[in-house]
């Protein structure tokens, strides 16, 4: 048996799973101490379903902790980067591109040093022992103990970056080092984002993951633990604390999943209703499609694996105006059991809508009755037409789709969509967030610049994707269950050589029962 | 004069993507490059080519490689400054001004720094007015304006001078040289006076891209809202003509690299009729737009492509399966209406046993 449980900034669900069956779930909210929320939910699906710690064989945690953490500008350290690149790359140095505010917190700590790499491997320049361990002195002398380090093409070799990193150690032994290949793809000022935000949040990330394994320990449950990130698969809990960027939109992810597991549909969109906003996301073959546009996180452009979501402000408690015919995007938000007009409140809200139009029993329904029928019917038609707009610009093609609803406003949808081929709403879908987090995959990802006219494409192919699994085991996929998710091709213009860039993902499940 | 500064520079390389035509790479790092300059340096003053001189003598100046390189190996100023400075060593002339070797891409945006830095002119015009794959087709050398001398530099300050005896040579030469030299070099060239200037330039083109960048940012909307305004913009213009040829979905987006290019085709469907679709022809940029067998616009009139939802200009390499689109046929400028210019950039130009049909008359 296994527990995923969702860390999210209100509530903590959780869920014990066996096999593919829900055994039990549980909602409560977040508590300020990370550990004390875990221990209250542990024990509630714990006790319920009377289950003995010795008989979880794995706990995955999501969390949008270090997302709210750059967003919110809190708890991040000062961190320096070094990038290796000259003679390139002066004219646009590391974190130019920042909000002010957040450059300020983590301290504008900029270096640049000769090395790196060009696209065909060949190095910039040799890596100048001297002149780098003047910039480690320096950083050394500020105690700064974050460090990013991004070198140019080091995806493709990163060579550099690892050299760096091992001058760093020798001064600085207990130096956290975030090197930028390990953290994303090609494009050094994002990348190189990537690796300063995930340096800054080391700190952060110790102490959650301390808190983590520290409630787990509470209550006796001896099992591995993982954490989901981005694109729905799991890292091991011991890698949270050098990777913890790469949970950032871990969120949306595991609730795209969960909703492929309660719905048992791998192609749908799936529309996650909370009390403000509304995610809409695409599933594809059991995963969220990824977005091709860069992301930015609290300010700062990155390129991370993210999922494709199109927020949009609807939820639960959006304010309903214009007779009807505006809904959102403000919202009472968790004030929803005090303000709307079900819950003895004074303000009309899409909940209240839903009350009285029959599609769901909330709060007083009598409190509602006096609401002019015209109105409430504008209303209803309103939000079904906004999900449906928002729909119809994420669906991949303009036939009508399988459409998943989750989330705790999914209650509001009591029609029929007119993008929608079918209307699932299925049970414990307040909870898919942590049933996203259980089931989720371990994977290994591969990206290189390849050269077919040096190797046949089916050999570079056939390379790249043994390299990926590799990875994907190295992460502790069961090898009888990986599968091949995505070989990304992009040709390298006015290159010779039949240059282009390869992006092979490789996916498994998780081994258990060691 | 007009003046562009640090706050135009987003608006600019917008209407600079649009009119790319597909190609260009992705403006963002030359854009922070542009807007970090021209904050240091204040803002460039743009000459209007029937201003400049007759005496002055101006030099293109830009970056010729792959996009891609970029991501990994920004750009500095530095290059193109010493490459300015080595073209004025080798040939013993003082540069007056600069001026773009294309309006698409971050390539619009090198002079302007340039020129800030340097306390010069740079000409309100370019060589393509849109984007082109190769030095040939450029308005300069097709209205007798001699490429080289050329200075190339490279990353660590090499320069390499090329010395060609025609065009075709030198954009051989000069695509060797960018991949030698780590895949991506800047380039002094096309050294000209400035009647030369007036005959060869596209006129006008970096404040009409800065127009058509606002018009497109400050709406940021659907696409369809705003075509009433993008007609009038280009129906005012040297372009004068304008056509909305399809809007719907990508299907498939094929590309491979072919003698140094990319080359490929992509594949929109309907959102009315899925049998109708439109295909795109690509080399670098979009050459070739049909719908069905029916080519509905050629090079080397434009064909542009914005996502229907945000009215963003698309780059070839962006598009991806299920994105959502609006397409254009726009009237190149008379200058590349002559025989001496459909030549070199008419669809046969590019291989294709196929006529230029002028986008008005299809």
């Amino acid at each position: 048996m296994r527990i995923g449980i969702d860390v999210g900034g209100t509530h903590t669900d959780a869920v014990l799973m066996d096999g593919m069956a829900i055994v039990t779930s549980h909602k409560a909210l977040t508590t300020t101490d990370v550990r004390q929320g875990i221990i209250e939910a542990l024990d509630a699906v714990m006790s319920e379903a009377n289950t003995e710690p010795g008989s979880i064989e794995a706990v995955m945690i999501g969390t949008t902790h270090f997302t709210n953490a750059v967003i919110e500008r809190r708890e991040l350290t000062e961190t320096a980067i070094i990038r290796v690149c000259l003679p390139t790359g002066s004219g646009l140095p590391p974190m130019c591109d920042w909000p002010e505010d957040i450059g300020a917190i983590v301290g504008n700590h900029c270096y640049m040093i000769a090395g790196g790499h060009f696209f065909n491997g060949k190095p910039i320049a040799c890596i100048d022992e001297a002149e780098t361990n003047k910039v480690i002195e320096d950083i050394s002398s500020k105690n700064i103990k974050d460090i990013a380090i991004a070198a140019a093409f080091s995806p493709a070799n990163p060579e550099h970056e690892i050299a760096v990193a091992n001058l760093l150690l020798k001064i600085i032994p207990d130096a956290n080092v975030s090197l930028s290949h390990k953290l994303g793809r090609l494009g050094i000022l994002e990348r190189e984002n990537a690796a300063i935000l995930n340096a800054s949040l080391g700190v952060l990330a110790g102490r959650v993951v301390y808190s983590m394994k520290a409630a787990l320990k509470e209550r006796r449950i001896k099992c591995p633990f993982y954490i989901s990130q981005n694109d729905g698969t799991l890292m091991s809990a011991e890698y949270i604390a050098n990777f913890p960027a790469l949970t950032f939109s871990s969120g949306p992810t595991n609730s795209i999943r969960g909703a492929a597991i309660l719905s048992g549909i791998d192609n749908a969109i799936v529309v996650d209703i909370g009390g403000t906003t509304s995610d809409v996301g695409v599933l594809a073959d059991g995963f969220p499609r990824e977005s091709n546009s860069h992301i930015e996180v609290g300010g700062v452009r990155t390129n991370f694996r993210m999922p494709d979501i199109l927020p949009i402000g609807l939820g639960g408690g959006s304010l309903v105006s214009e007779g009807g015919n505006v809904i959102g995007p403000q919202s009472v938000g968790h004030h929803l059991v005090k303000e709307s007009l079900v819950f003895g409140g004074e303000t009309l809200t899409a909940t209240d809508i839903s009350v009285a139009n029959g599609s769901c029993e909330v709060g007083n329904k009598s409190l509602v009755s006096h609401l002019d029928s015209k109105i409430v019917n504008t209303a209803t038609e309103t939000l079904h037409s906004m999900i449906d707009n928002a729909i119809d610009k994420m669906r991949p093609s303009e036939e009508p789709v399988p459409v998943i609803l989750v989330g705790g406003g999914a209650i509001l949808i009591s029609q029929q969509l007119k993008t929608a081929s079918t209307l699932i709403q299925p049970e414990h879908a307040g909870v898919a967030n942590a049933i996203g987090a259980a089931i989720a995959q371990v994977g290994g990802e591969v990206e290189q610049i390849v050269s077919y006219s040096k190797v046949k494409r089916e050999t570079t192919l056939e390379n790249a994707i043994r390299e990926a699994e590799a990875k994907a085991v190295a992460a502790g996929a069961d090898k009888s269950t990986l599968r091949v998710l995505d070989i990304e091709e992009t040709a390298m213009s006015y290159m010779d050589d039949d240059a282009a860039r390869l992006r092979v993902k490789v996916i498994g499940d998780l081994e258990l029962g060691t | 004069m007009k003046k562009i500064g640090t706050g135009d520079i987003k608006d600019l390389c917008t209407g600079a993507a649009f009119l790319a035509t597909g190609g260009g790479g992705d403006p963002y790092v030359c854009q922070l490059l542009a807007e970090r300059l021209l904050k240091k340096f204040g803002s460039a003053t743009l000459l209007a080519p029937n201003e400049v001189p007759d005496e002055f003598y101006v030099v293109s100046i830009g970056m010729v490689g792959a996009p891609s390189v970029t991501l990994e190996q920004l750009p500095t100023e530095e290059e193109s400054i010493a490459a300015l400075n080595k073209y004025e060593e080798i040939t013993g002339k003082k540069i007056d001004a600069v001026i773009p070797f294309e309006v698409g891409g971050g390539n619009s945006t090198i002079p302007l720094f340039v020129a800030a830095m340097r306390g010069i002119p740079c000409i309100d015009g370019d060589g393509m007015g849109r984007a082109f794959p190769e030095a040939q087709m450029m308005t300069f050398p097709i209205y007798g304006v001699h490429p080289t001398p050329a200075v190339v530099t490279d990353f660590y300050g090499n320069h390499v001078l090329l010395d060609c005896k025609d065009a075709e040579t030198f954009e051989k030469e000069i695509r060797a040289q960018a991949v030698k030299m780590g895949g991506m070099v800047s380039s002094a060239e096309h050294g000209m006076s400035g009647d030369s200037v007036r005959r060869s330039a596209v006129p006008g083109t970096l404040s009409f891209a800065t127009r058509l960048g606002n018009l497109l940012r400050s709406h940021g909307g659907l696409i369809d809202a705003i075509q009433p305004h993008l007609f009038e913009l280009f129906a005012e213009s040297d372009y004068g003509h304008i056509k909305h040829l399809f809007t719907g979905k990508v299907l498939d987006n094929e590309r491979k690299v072919i003698g140094g290019y990319d080359v490929g085709s992509t594949t929109l469907q309907s959102f009315d009729d899925p049998e109708i679709k439109m295909s795109l022809l690509i080399k670098n940029e979009y050459l070739i737009a049909k719908i069905g067998k029916q080519v509905v616009a050629s090079v080397p009139d434009l064909i542009c492509i914005v996502e229907q939802e945000t009215s963003r200009p698309l780059n070839a390499e962006r598009m991806r399966y299920g994105q959502r689109v609006s397409v254009f046929g726009i009237g190149c400028t008379h200058h590349y209406r002559t025989p001496e210019a459909l030549k070199v950039t008419e669809p046969r130009a590019f291989g294709f046993n196929l006529d230029y049909v002028p986008i008005e008359d299809l």
